[in-house]
């Protein structure tokens, strides 16, 4: 009886002391992963919080004292915030906990940071000739366009290739989901072909070819140019959508007397506004972020895009005021990022002709 | 039997949904492939006019081109380190390490990694610049002064080292996703029954995890070979090739043969090869997709 209960005894401690073992071990791993890959993320943090900061605070001459204490307030915070990540289960206590972090490091940013911050690195937004005035009149190659001329133009070319790229591709998809034709096959094939093929490649036929129909130098060869690079992929994308798609539905609109097209309109094409939304984020995040093709196809500065507009004054102005030229980084970087945060759930639900798993 | 009208109907659909697609692609993907093929046989210059036909380009490409031979040596170094580093060797371990943490976590680092792939290349490579900016005004050589190191010049002495790091901060993430997801895929019953079975963590990638990811690993690798052969946006905004032609891989080359020195000819004919080699690698890739759900029959032809 005795050495029952002692025996049973020590087997609880023993579970006991196993449990608390795991659970150390659990939390000391999951630490380790949370350190190694706040370490590795640095290099890619560190450089983006100083476009920040310098767009936000920098004044002639480089200085990094922003960062730092900006990092000073961000790191620890970071490490914290993991380690509250590992350290508690229950829910609700956790999020509170967050709160309470966030704003101790909002107030810890506003107290140590916020002396420094001012608004005159953004001038060239109102100073239409911004350029020319810090280099002097007689700056080479004319005029700067203002930075609006270029973010109309970056504008222009991301949606009108958005659009195009939108309905093409999905008059394109919903072809090729539904109707068979001789030839189909081989069409699919094919596309799959162009949609692997480097398109780089191609680059000085196809500025030769610009240049014979006459639309070098203008937004409009641009665009037809990157609306075709995009088709094989978006014409994948919405052929995929349109797979998905259940025919019934069409049928039963056909049945109830709607032509083919109408059917299309009407009941198909609602169906697929996610893969239709995917696609035009994508298309416009394209045209948005292009550099060589609009540099290579491209000359007059009053074509410029924001790419070309951001790569020539680096060039011309990064000794005289680099700060500013990180404020119009920091105006060309922040489009893209929101819209791929907000559109992020619709990016990844693309899919091309289904990777084997 | 087929009434005249509802054939005219069927070619007007065709014509309409197919047609706008049908011309863009071929209009520049099928012509400029051809028009490649006949500039690299001429003597196209700066004026891009044509006055004869020649294979003195090609001549040039096979042996009287001494340049070209380093050159495809840089191409191979920098494919070869940054594919296997960062494309596939850090993707797979960030994909690895955060599927390991809770969901919010996971994507919150993954977010991070994603952010060069984000952001507009002109702006990254901007970033890189300043990074490795030789004065003590660099954000690296600030880090190496505050440790007590020397400074640093990446960009004169390890051009190289510099161009494969900007490439594969960016590489790493396309790899990340693809593995992310595949991971994600395994059921979770295999990891649990290797769990019990005693497996480590080691144990468990090196024998689950990794054979059940590696139709993912070798798409990701040919994929990211391909792209990383034919594209030189970064390399032409960091370092543009320099210094001398340190780092001047093939694409780039090609590209400044053509419009900096204006021998249009010259880089159509040597563009040849990168188009081979991309439409080899491009069919390559046709094993990863699923053909049968692909060429499905439609199930409803109704004109």
């Amino acid at each position: 009886m005795d050495t029952a209960i002692a025996l049973h005894g020590s087997e609880g401690a023993r579970w006991e002391q196993l449990a608390t073992r795991a659970r150390v071990r659990r939390r000391a791993t999951t630490g380790l992963l949370y350190g190694f890959l706040v370490l590795g993320s640095l290099p890619i943090v560190i450089p983006y919080l100083w476009l920040f900061t310098v767009a936000l605070s920098g004044r002639a001459g480089a200085s990094t004292v922003v960062l730092w204490r900006s990092l000073a307030v961000l790191l620890p915070a970071l490490l914290i915030w993991s380690m509250l990540r590992v350290g508690i289960d229950e829910e609700r206590r956790l999020r509170r906990c967050e709160v309470v972090l966030l704003s101790a490091t909002l107030i810890a940013l506003a107290f140590l940071i916020g002396p420094y911050l001012h608004t005159g690195n953004w001038r060239f937004l109102w100073n239409a000739n911004i350029a020319d005035q810090l280099k002097g009149s007689a700056g080479v190659g004319g005029t700067y366009p203002s930075v609006w001329a270029a973010f109309g133009n970056s504008l222009f070319l991301a949606g009108t290739q958005m659009a195009l790229v939108v309905i093409i591709s999905t008059l394109a998809g919903y072809y090729l989901s539904r109707f068979d034709f001789r030839g189909r096959g081989g069409y699919l094939k094919g596309l799959l072909v162009l949609h692997a093929f480097p398109a780089m490649t191609l680059i000085i036929p196809i500025f030769l070819l610009l240049h014979w129909i006459g639309l070098l130098d203008t937004l409009t060869g641009v665009i037809l140019v990157i609306v075709a690079l995009e088709l094989p992929f978006a014409v994948f994308v919405m052929k995929g959508f349109f797979d998905a798609v259940p025919w019934d539905i069409e049928m039963s609109a056909m049945t109830d007397g709607a032509s083919r097209r109408q059917a299309f309109f009407m009941v198909v094409l609602p169906q697929v506004k996610v893969g239709m939304l995917a696609v035009a984020v994508f298309a416009f995040l394209r045209g948005w972020e292009e550099y060589v093709f609009v540099r290579t196809l491209l000359f007059q500065k009053s074509n410029w895009t924001m790419s070309l507009y951001l790569f020539w004054m680096s060039e011309d102005m990064m000794g005289t005021d680099y700060a500013m030229v990180s404020a119009i980084g920091v105006f060309y970087v922040l489009p893209s990022i929101v819209l791929y945060a907000v559109c992020q759930k619709y990016l990844t639900q693309m899919s091309v002709g289904g990777i084997k798993g | 039997m087929r009434f005249p009208s509802s054939n005219r109907r069927i070619w007007l659909d065709r014509v309409l949904f197919l047609g706008p697609a049908t011309l863009l692609l071929v209009l520049f993907f099928v012509v400029p492939v051809v028009v490649d093929i006949g500039i690299a046989f001429t003597d196209m210059g700066r004026d891009l006019r044509v006055t004869g036909f020649t294979t003195e380009n090609v001549q040039r490409m096979f042996g009287g081109d001494r340049r070209l031979t380093s050159v495809m040596l840089t191409t191979l170094i920098y494919v070869s380190c940054t594919l296997v580093i960062f494309n596939v060797g850090y993707g797979l371990l960030l994909a690895l390490l955060t599927t390991a943490l809770p969901d919010r976590s996971g994507s919150f680092f993954r977010a991070i990694w994603f952010l060069p792939r984000m952001s507009p290349s002109v702006v990254y490579a901007l970033l890189w610049s300043w990074v490795v900016a030789p004065t003590d005004y660099g954000l690296l050589n600030q880090v190496l002064l505050a440790i007590g190191l020397p400074l640093a010049d990446l960009k004169s002495n390890f051009p190289m080292v510099l161009v494969v790091l900007a490439n594969g901060f960016i590489g790493a993430s396309f790899g990340m996703i693809i593995f992310t997801s595949a991971i994600r895929a395994i059921p979770q019953h295999l990891f649990y029954a290797a769990q019990v079975d005693g497996a480590g963590p080691l144990a468990i990638i090196r024998h689950i995890t990794l054979p059940a990811i590696r139709w993912q690993l070798s798409f990701v690798t040919i994929y990211q070979a391909l792209a990383l052969l034919v594209s030189f946006e970064y390399i032409w905004l960091i370092t543009n090739g320099g210094p001398f032609f340190d780092t001047t891989v093939y694409a780039l080359y090609v590209y400044r043969r053509a419009f900096d020195n204006g021998q249009y000819a010259y880089g159509a004919a040597l563009s040849l090869g990168l188009v081979l080699v991309g439409t080899i690698l491009a069919l390559a890739l046709w094993r990863f997709f699923d053909m049968r759900a692909l060429l499905q029959r439609p199930r409803i032809e109704v004109g």
